[in-house]
């Protein structure tokens, strides 16, 4: 990363972190955009709350997702699973194809309003991108160096956690975070089912004509968003570099 | 000592290695050779069971294979294939490393292995051991292949084709360091290559495989004379034949007494690079010296010349 690329980082950071601190601090630049004198700044909560909300059910939903998809792709890349490979890639694409406001609205009458629907939601969501990069990572494994670890006496269990796995992660990782990134903005919905989060900033906007509020919301997700995408990619550069890959081959 | 006893490898209706029969003696190296599909390396994979046979069993110093739980017999066997298979994830020192840790040995053990393997191979330790796979030359990754399977002592070696990808200078000096290093450990070692060439240098005896069967296993001289097929006497090179011939017999038995003028050969020297200095030098004799530089006679091109001849 260019010097530049990182002052513009570290200066996006510090503007976050001011802003769900002490949002009042900005009210002066939102002041114009309301209209009848309505507050500049979102009143019903806590930004810096809702900002920990938002990315705790993000976190837990990823993780989640990760679980599962990482499990499952180890487990239909094994002799003994591979006839659950096509099964499982459609039950994953399923998860993706299928709107996450649909979700929401089969899962409230299941779960209840809340953080669970919107949990589900993007846990679902999150499957596939995560899947498909297990999937991929694991088959790139070069078939001479699974060949030399059988032929040296390596067991299954061996060969996955000392060679395929430990080759197969900047690519799941990669995936990971493109889960992530998607389910920031997708949580963003959650809101309208009641899960605390930074989609009630923009939805209170909607509903009182607040664009301050809109802008608001919107910004301290495309920050975080932004933020957290360049952080996993360092992190994933860093791990490709430790695993001895050139790191230009990490895209 | 490795024994294989009627070894069958069948896929199906197709037979990729039929009823193959051989010996490998302690600290010698058998060479297959044979055309693309001839069943080469499924022989060689059915030797540490990455290949289970479909009939027949190998012994290793007597033992049958299918005795010993196969990751255990595959601690104990070196494997080195085409393309060296290093972990590129890991060092230097770790891919050396793997069956010492697999085997659970010390890390000062695994330490000093790695080190003396390191050295044995000509890589120094200081600038290679921290290096990853991506940043070795070709010669360099294939010398860290042969050294990862030797890390564990193993008595047996396994070698597909492990100088197909070394250009010709660095594949005679790779194979040369085998030698040395061969004769050094004493393993047994059954290596499968392409390159004729390399199989009359490097084999005790040589192995010719075509279509799964087994068609002669004999020293190189034997499968000179006495090709068993025309196959043998094609691969090993209808013209090229009398030529290996001489490579494979040393002055010291051309040997006869008498002087002659001009700059002294060795008894070690093969016929082959006799015939050369002489038809260079334009003589039809030169003497010969022993390894402290006593003369022990001469070397005519009319004894060469019948070394090189083949029975009728
Ligand atoms: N798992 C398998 N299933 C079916 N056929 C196989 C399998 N493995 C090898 N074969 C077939 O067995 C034959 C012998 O293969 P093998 O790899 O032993 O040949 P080879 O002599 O080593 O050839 P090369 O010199 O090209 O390496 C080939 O025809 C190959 O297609
Ligand atoms: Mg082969």
């Amino acid at each position: 990363m260019s010097a530049r690329a990182l002052t513009f980082r570290a200066a996006a950071l510090i503007l976050l972190v001011a802003f769900i601190t002490a949002p009042q601090l900005f009210a002066f630049v939102f002041k114009p955009l309301t209209v009848n004198d309505a507050p500049a700044i979102y009143n019903h909560g806590s930004l810096l709350a809702l900002t920990l909300s938002h990315l705790r059910t993000v976190f837990l939903a990823t993780l989640a997702s990760t679980v599962l998809a990482v499990g499952l792709g180890i487990f239909v890349t094994r002799p003994s699973g591979s006839e659950f490979l096509p099964l499982s890639r459609s039950l994953v694409n399923i998860g993706q194809t299928f709107p996450p406001v649909a979700v929401l609205a089969i899962a409230v009458p299941l779960v209840g309003f809340g953080e669970k629907p919107t949990f589900i939601a993007l846990f679902l969501y999150g499957l596939l991108p995560i899947f498909e990069n297990t999937l991929a990572g694991l088959s790139e494994v070069p078939p001479q160096a699974l060949e030399a670890a059988k032929g040296m006496g390596m067991n299954a269990r061996q060969r996955l956690l000392q060679v395929e796995l430990p080759l197969a992660l900047p690519v799941i990782l990669a995936g990971i975070r493109l889960s992530v990134i998607i389910g920031l903005g997708t949580a963003t919905i959650g809101s309208t089912v009641a899960a605390k989060g930074l989609g009630e900033v923009i939805i209170a906007g909607l509903q009182s004509n607040n664009v301050a509020f809109v802008l608001q919301g919107g910004l301290v997700v495309a920050l975080l968003a932004v933020l957290i995408h360049d952080g996993m990619g360092i992190a994933e550069r860093a791990v490709a570099k430790r695993l001895g890959r050139p790191v230009d081959e990490v895209a | 000592m490795i024994e294989i006893e009627h070894l069958t490898k069948r896929y199906g209706e197709t037979i990729v290695v039929d009823d193959v029969s051989l010996r490998v003696e302690e600290g010698t190296i058998a060479v297959v050779v044979g055309t693309s599909g001839a069943g080469k390396s499924t022989l060689l994979r059915m030797i540490n069971r990455l290949v289970e046979p479909s009939s027949g069993r190998v012994l290793i110093d007597g033992r049958d294979t299918l005795s010993i739980p196969e990751d255990e017999l595959r601690h104990r066997i070196g494997y080195v294939i085409q393309a060296y298979g290093l972990f590129p994830h890991r060092t230097v020192s770790q891919n050396i490393a793997t069956v010492p840790r697999l085997l659970g040995w010390d890390r000062k053990k695994i330490a000093a292995r790695v080190d003396e393997l390191l050295d044995l191979f000509q890589l120094d330790p200081g600038e290679f051991a921290g290096k990853f796979p991506h940043e070795l030359s070709g010669g360099q990754q294939q010398r860290v292949g042969v050294a990862r399977a030797l890390a564990a002592k193993p008595a047996v070696l396994l070698m597909d084709e492990p100088f197909g990808a070394l250009d010709p200078v660095i594949r005679s000096k790779a194979q040369d360091d085998l030698l040395a290093i061969q004769r050094r450990l004493g393993a047994t070692i059954v290596l499968v290559t392409h390159d004729m060439n390399e199989a009359f240098h490097l084999g005790d005896r040589i192995a010719v495989m075509d279509q799964a069967r087994l068609l002669q296993y004999a020293a190189p001289a034997e499968l000179l004379t006495h090709p068993a097929e025309p196959f043998v006497e094609q691969l090993t090179g209808t013209a090229e034949r009398p030529f290996r011939l001489l490579s494979l017999t040393r002055v010291k038995e051309a040997l006869e007494p008498g002087d002659a003028e001009g700059e002294a050969l060795v008894l070690s020297t093969t016929l082959h690079d006799a015939l050369a200095r002489l038809i260079a030098l334009g003589k039809d004799a030169l003497p010969v010296i022993d390894a402290s530089g006593k003369a022990v006679g001469r070397i005519t091109v009319e004894r060469i010349l019948a070394h090189g001849r083949l029975p009728a």
